[in-house]
């Protein structure tokens, strides 16, 4: 276990020219618990991390680490670890950049072998980082966060370029550094679902500003039961039954043998068709439920809102 | 610092950015020195003979030519921390971005003592063999040895030059042009035109020669004053560098 650090981010306020990137925006990370800060693009997310780290000096407002800014921290890896890019020099092997910010940090270099080998980098630690596939520089990225084995850990979209497998490792890492080490986790994404299974916490921006923060019990409960679709050839006798059994709405879905059913889970659906005899060809929740409250909530704040196909495809 | 330092090091050694330069450093040196040599003499040329002063003083002094690769040496030094955007995890590692610039006018100022003191060993080889075989090789001692002392110091300060203004202007292409058209173009203008030539003294190519030549017509400052005319310059470019440009949001 680390000892405990809270992130406290106080009135950030930072305006680019004509633009107001960042708005009065407060909200508290905790340890033991990952956290997901959650916007569509282009809502502050980077900008707000980058003036948490002191590389963009905010117009207003501050970030404290335990009560310290990170400028004023004495050393600052060793408290905080970062990933906000994958940049490093394509001619370096990514043992020799974990190396260079080692020496840096005053940490034994032979630190680059253990973050390497942690985040499962270490047979292509020698070969020069510019040909790394993109989830490698994420992973080389995390690797750079976890030299100084840090109490913190601010992420700033992770799950970029993995592939579902890497995705799965990320989110049991993060967990693991979370839950089981004590440390604090702060994961930007713009995709709500990409750390729905991750994360205990949300901070949702919108155009610069805060638009909710909660734990996800909390988002899950606004977001209702969820409606469930289901497929049935006896569709018409499924529900009817599942109206006898407190269906708040039933309706046939378009497809044949469709149903969309609100106010009763999957489970509850399913022991119905069972104990019915009736025979199910398809049953599942919509995903939108949570989805769809994460749009409502950020709806309008995007910068560049593209038209109504736009939105669609995203 | 120390780390910092040492960090720097590493950040250069790890690429072959310093290879590179010094070969090329050295190729050109070896190249010049035996032109000279081979022209040394020659009426028409009028480059004196081997064996007498001038001559083994000019040719010990090619190396200095060598300054204009020791700039590219310290802007590529900071200016690939924007390039590459390793600025993020640099700034990261030390918030501080003003120890990091130090860290790097020491770390390159001293990495360039051994690279300067390599190709002015190239440009003694030539010399001495080619020389020694038209009859006479130069001796290291007294002003032939001052001439070298000043290259080496020179060459060390263009370096860190290099290092302030890519702090200044954080564009690596445009720090370069901006270097090599300077100090091609603008001081050869400045020093032909006889309004402003009094004032090339007190320029970076002035403060060289004043460094390295010891029997030009010129009006120059004395060795140790072009040495810190270098100096000065450095810093005035580390510290606005620094103060304008390093300071800036890294976005």
């Amino acid at each position: 276990m680390v000892d405990p650090v809270r992130v406290d981010v106080q009135g950030l306020t930072k305006t680019f020219g004509q633009v107001r990137a960042v708005d009065d925006l407060s909200f508290t990370v905790e340890p033991g618990q990952v956290t997901g800060f959650l916007g569509p693009n282009g809502a502050g997310k980077t900008t707000t991390l980058r003036m948490a780290l002191g590389l963009i000096t905010p117009d207003r407002g501050g970030t404290a680490f335990n009560g310290v800014p990170y400028t004023a921290l004495p050393e600052p890896m060793r408290q905080v670890g970062a990933v906000l890019e994958t940049a490093f020099h394509p001619a370096r092997s990514g043992r020799d950049h974990l190396r260079v910010y080692a020496r840096a940090a005053g940490l034994p270099v032979g630190r680059a072998d253990e973050v390497l080998d942690q985040v499962g980098l270490g047979p292509a630690g020698r070969r020069r980082a510019g040909g790394y596939s993109l989830g490698m520089r994420q992973r080389l990225g995390l690797a750079t966060a976890l030299l100084g084995d840090p109490a913190v850990l601010v992420l700033d979209e992770p799950a970029n370029g993995l592939d579902p497998e890497g995705i799965q490792w990320l989110r049991g890492f993060l967990r693991h550094l979370s839950h089981d080490q004590g440390r604090t986790v702060l994961v930007s994404s713009h995709l709500l679902s990409e750390v729905e299974q991750t994360v205990d916490r949300v901070v949702i921006v919108g155009a610069g500003r805060l638009v909710r923060q909660g734990s996800m019990a909390e988002l899950r409960a606004g977001a209702g039961s969820g409606d469930v679709l289901v497929r049935s050839p006896q569709a018409a006798v499924l529900a009817e039954l599942l109206r006898s059994a407190g269906a708040t709405a039933v309706t046939t879905d378009g497809v044949p043998d469709g149903l969309t059913v609100s106010g009763l889970t999957t489970a509850e659906i399913g022991a119905r068709a069972f104990t019915g005899g009736v025979e199910l060809h398809e049953l599942r929740a919509h995903a939108s439920g949570l989805e769809e409250v994460y749009f409502r909530l950020t709806a309008g704040s995007e910068q560049y809102a593209a038209g109504p196909a736009g939105k669609d495809a995203a | 610092m120390g780390r910092l330092v040492a960090a720097e090091w590493t950040k250069l050694l790890t690429t072959r950015v310093w290879i590179g330069l010094l070969l090329g450093s050295c190729l050109l040196v070896g190249g010049f020195a035996a032109l000279f040599t081979a022209f040394a003499g020659n009426a028409d040329s009028g480059i004196a003979p081997v064996g007498t002063p001038p001559y083994e003083q000019l040719a010990l002094a090619v190396s200095a030519n060598a300054n204009i690769l020791f700039v590219v040496l310290g802007i590529i030094g900071i200016t690939q921390e924007y390039r590459h955007r390793t600025a993020t995890p640099t700034f990261l590692a030390t918030p501080q971005r003003g120890r990091v610039v130090i860290a790097k006018l020491v770390a390159y100022a001293l990495a360039a003592v051994p690279m300067a003191l390599v190709v002015m060993a190239a440009n003694v080889l030539v010399v001495s063999v080619y020389a020694g075989a038209k009859g006479d090789g130069p001796s290291l001692t007294g002003d032939n040895l001052r001439v070298l002392g000043g290259v080496w110091a020179a060459l060390v300060l263009f370096t860190v030059i290099g290092v302030g203004v890519g702090a200044l202007l954080r564009n690596q292409v445009g720090a370069i042009v901006g270097a090599l058209v300077y100090l091609f173009v603008v001081e050869g203008v400045i020093r032909s035109i006889p309004a402003t030539q009094g004032f090339y003294k007190w320029l970076p190519g002035g403060a060289l020669e004043a460094m390295t030549a010891t029997f030009d017509l010129t009006d120059l400052l004395s060795a140790w004053q072009g040495g810190l005319v270098l100096l000065a310059y450095a810093l005035v470019f580390s510290l606005l560098g620094t103060l304008f440009a390093v300071r800036r949001d890294v976005v």
